[in-house]
């Protein structure tokens, strides 16, 4: 009886297969164009990264193969980087700056977070409205008066003032209070008719159970702190300290000496790596980013 | 019946036990302190930095001006430009990005092969940092030796000067942002079209229309909420454009491509000018106010309809 119907169902497939392609054709071939639209400068730039920088400046026009492959690759780009130009202090520097964004966010965002959601106490809703209210104010417009409470605070050129203003941040308590909301009560309250008290109730009961959550928070700060551009340009003015995107990004203005390769091979060891985690850990990543839009 | 049972109603999530105001106050205080300290203070001394005017030496304040600031900056042609510059962002982020977004967002929602590489191409786009995407389109951008000259060239194609003309700096620098910035439109778009029951497009298939018809009829109005959302997140994103002109053009060429973001920021940093550089940041954020006000209001009356 199955031997019967499996060549049945190959040429069934088959015929079916090719009416999907005539008829999905075009559209398939849309979506890989577009994937390759949006891969396209990351990949170029990587490429690039594998070429002398006289090539880059002497290679990319008049149009060629050598504007967009490496015809005579070479790691010096690398070499330099990691050794002339000290890049592996810069990307220390960053990730010691996500690393405290993302500890104080997992923290502060969590606890408020779990009080927003689940405890009574005066102002509750004001406050959460006022948290709310600076997810509108872009960095950018608060950035000359922010500055000055960094001096005040004798915390210019600081590794705390790398990530100290914004890993609280109203994204994180947002998230974490949609989390903690969806929890069902009857499993806190089976907790509590045990004797546990409510902070207990909120290690125990409430934080194993928003994992993925936690997981979302920690992927969406480490992207941010790992990208942040103007804040470090302004508040650290110690180059020991500077974290890799103003080092790189410093890379291309030094005047009348091209630094075009280790600027790609730079942008590369900073950016490869992250796009790659936020393929692979999209599930956590998409939802965070439309959760912030969406609810 | 039994639905009420499984959804417990708003008011169940306190619990009585859980009226602890003492602990609650605690466990919000350290994100309460940041940003009142990070966020709220220096937006409150925006404010009033911009009804003062300060010492050229010291930066110390010398007393209130009203709003001397405003009149100030208004009498500057470059504050004019930066401000027609900023709704110009808006216009063409917003005319770009949406439509854009939503195309994407259907292509890759038909779930065909090529969709996962489409949507796992924009997200890598997305998470890529301001500043090194900056960096590669200003390469690619480079009017003598850059890419997309070289490509033009090869096309029989005259040669453009982009980021150094300033007819098309700040349509290079838009281009480079949609590119960057379309993915999260297209994923909350994403999200929405996923929302929708799969039976009310097939079954108006099933009835004859066309796929167009279904775009229009059904899957547009379903999106609204969607749409307003990704409406409003763009304009925060293309209000605050800022990385990408301060590293591909620096507000040049001459002003060509200044918002308000970077006319602030040139004003309080290079300048020294806290006063004035206040006043611009208020408007920008009054620009940002009645601009997503706007949007509120005329979506909300296509509702009503």
């Amino acid at each position: 009886m199955t031997s019967m119907a499996i060549p049945e169902a190959a040429t069934e497939t088959r015929t079916l297969r090719f009416g999907f392609l005539l008829r999905h054709g075009p559209t398939i071939f849309l979506l890989l164009a577009i994937g390759f639209i949006f891969v396209f400068p990351i990949a170029w730039a990587a490429l690039s990264s594998f070429k002398s920088t006289s090539d880059i400046i002497t290679g990319t026009f008049p149009l060629s193969w050598s504007s967009f492959l490496p015809t005579r690759p070479t790691v010096e780009n690398y070499i330099y980087l990691f050794t002339e130009l000290n890049f592996q202090r810069n990307l220390l520097n960053t990730l010691i700056a996500a690393c405290g964004q993302v500890g104080i966010a997992v923290v502060a965002s969590s606890l408020a977070g779990y009080a927003f959601a689940r405890l009574r106490f005066p102002g509750n809703g004001v406050v959460f409205a006022l948290l709310l209210l600076t997810a509108f104010v872009p960095i950018e417009a608060i950035i000359v008066p922010l500055y000055r409470i960094m001096q005040w605070l004798g915390l210019v050129s600081t590794y705390p003032a790398l990530f100290l203003p914004f890993a609280c941040n109203p994204f994180g308590i947002f998230l974490m209070r949609q989390a903690f909301r969806d929890i069902p009560l009857e499993m806190e309250e089976a907790a509590k008719i045990d004797g546990a008290g409510p902070f207990r109730v909120f290690l125990t009961i409430a934080l194993p159970n928003v994992k993925p959550t936690l997981a979302t928070l920690v992927l969406i700060q480490f992207i941010w702190a790992w990208n942040a551009y103007l804040w470090p340009l302004v508040v650290m003015q110690d180059p020991n300290k500077q974290i890799a995107q103003v080092a790189i990004a410093n890379l291309k203005s030094i005047p009348n000496y091209p630094m075009d390769g280790p600027l790609f091979a730079a942008a590369t060891a900073v950016t490869i790596p992250l796009v790659i985690l936020s393929i692979v850990l999209q599930r956590y990543y998409v939802r965070g980013l439309v959760t912030s839009g969406m609810k | 019946m039994q639905a009420t049972t499984l959804k417990p109603p708003r008011e169940r999530r306190w619990s009585r036990q859980n009226s602890n105001p003492v602990l609650g106050v605690a466990m919000i205080l350290p994100a309460a302190v940041a940003l009142a300290l990070f966020q709220f203070l220096p937006l409150i001394t925006a404010a009033l930095n911009s009804l003062q005017s300060f010492s050229p030496f010291d930066q110390s304040s010398t007393g209130w001006v009203g709003f001397d600031n405003y009149l100030e900056l208004l009498a500057d042609p470059a504050f004019r430009s930066a401000l027609f510059n900023t709704f110009l962002y808006i216009v063409l982020m917003l005319g770009l990005t949406i439509p854009l977004a939503l195309v994407l967002a259907v292509l890759i929602d038909k779930r065909l092969p090529g969709s996962t590489w489409a949507r796992n191409a924009i997200i890598g786009a997305l998470a890529a940092s301001e500043a090194v995407t900056a960096l590669i389109w200003n390469q690619m951008y480079e009017p003598s030796s850059g890419l997309f000259n070289a490509i033009l060239n090869a096309m029989q194609l005259p040669g453009q000067p982009f980021l150094t003309g300033s007819g098309q700096a700040l349509i290079s620098i838009v281009v480079m942002s949609v590119w960057k910035d379309v993915g999260l439109p297209m994923l909350i778009f994403l999200a929405g079209l996923q929302a929708i029951p799969r039976e009310l497009p097939e079954a108006a298939e099933l009835d004859g229309a066309t796929e167009r018809q279904i775009f229009w009829t059904i899957t547009l109005p379903l999106l609204r909420p969607s749409v307003i959302v990704a409406l409003f997140m763009t304009t925060i994103t293309a209000t605050r454009i800022f990385t990408p002109i301060l590293i591909m053009t620096q507000g040049g060429p001459q002003g060509s491509t200044t918002n308000l973001a970077l006319y602030s920021y040139l004003l309080g940093f290079e300048f020294q000018s806290p006063g004035a550089a206040s006043a611009s940041v208020v408007c920008m954020l009054l620009v940002l106010a009645l601009i997503t006000a706007a949007q509120g209001l005329i979506l909300r009356d296509k509702g009503a309809n």
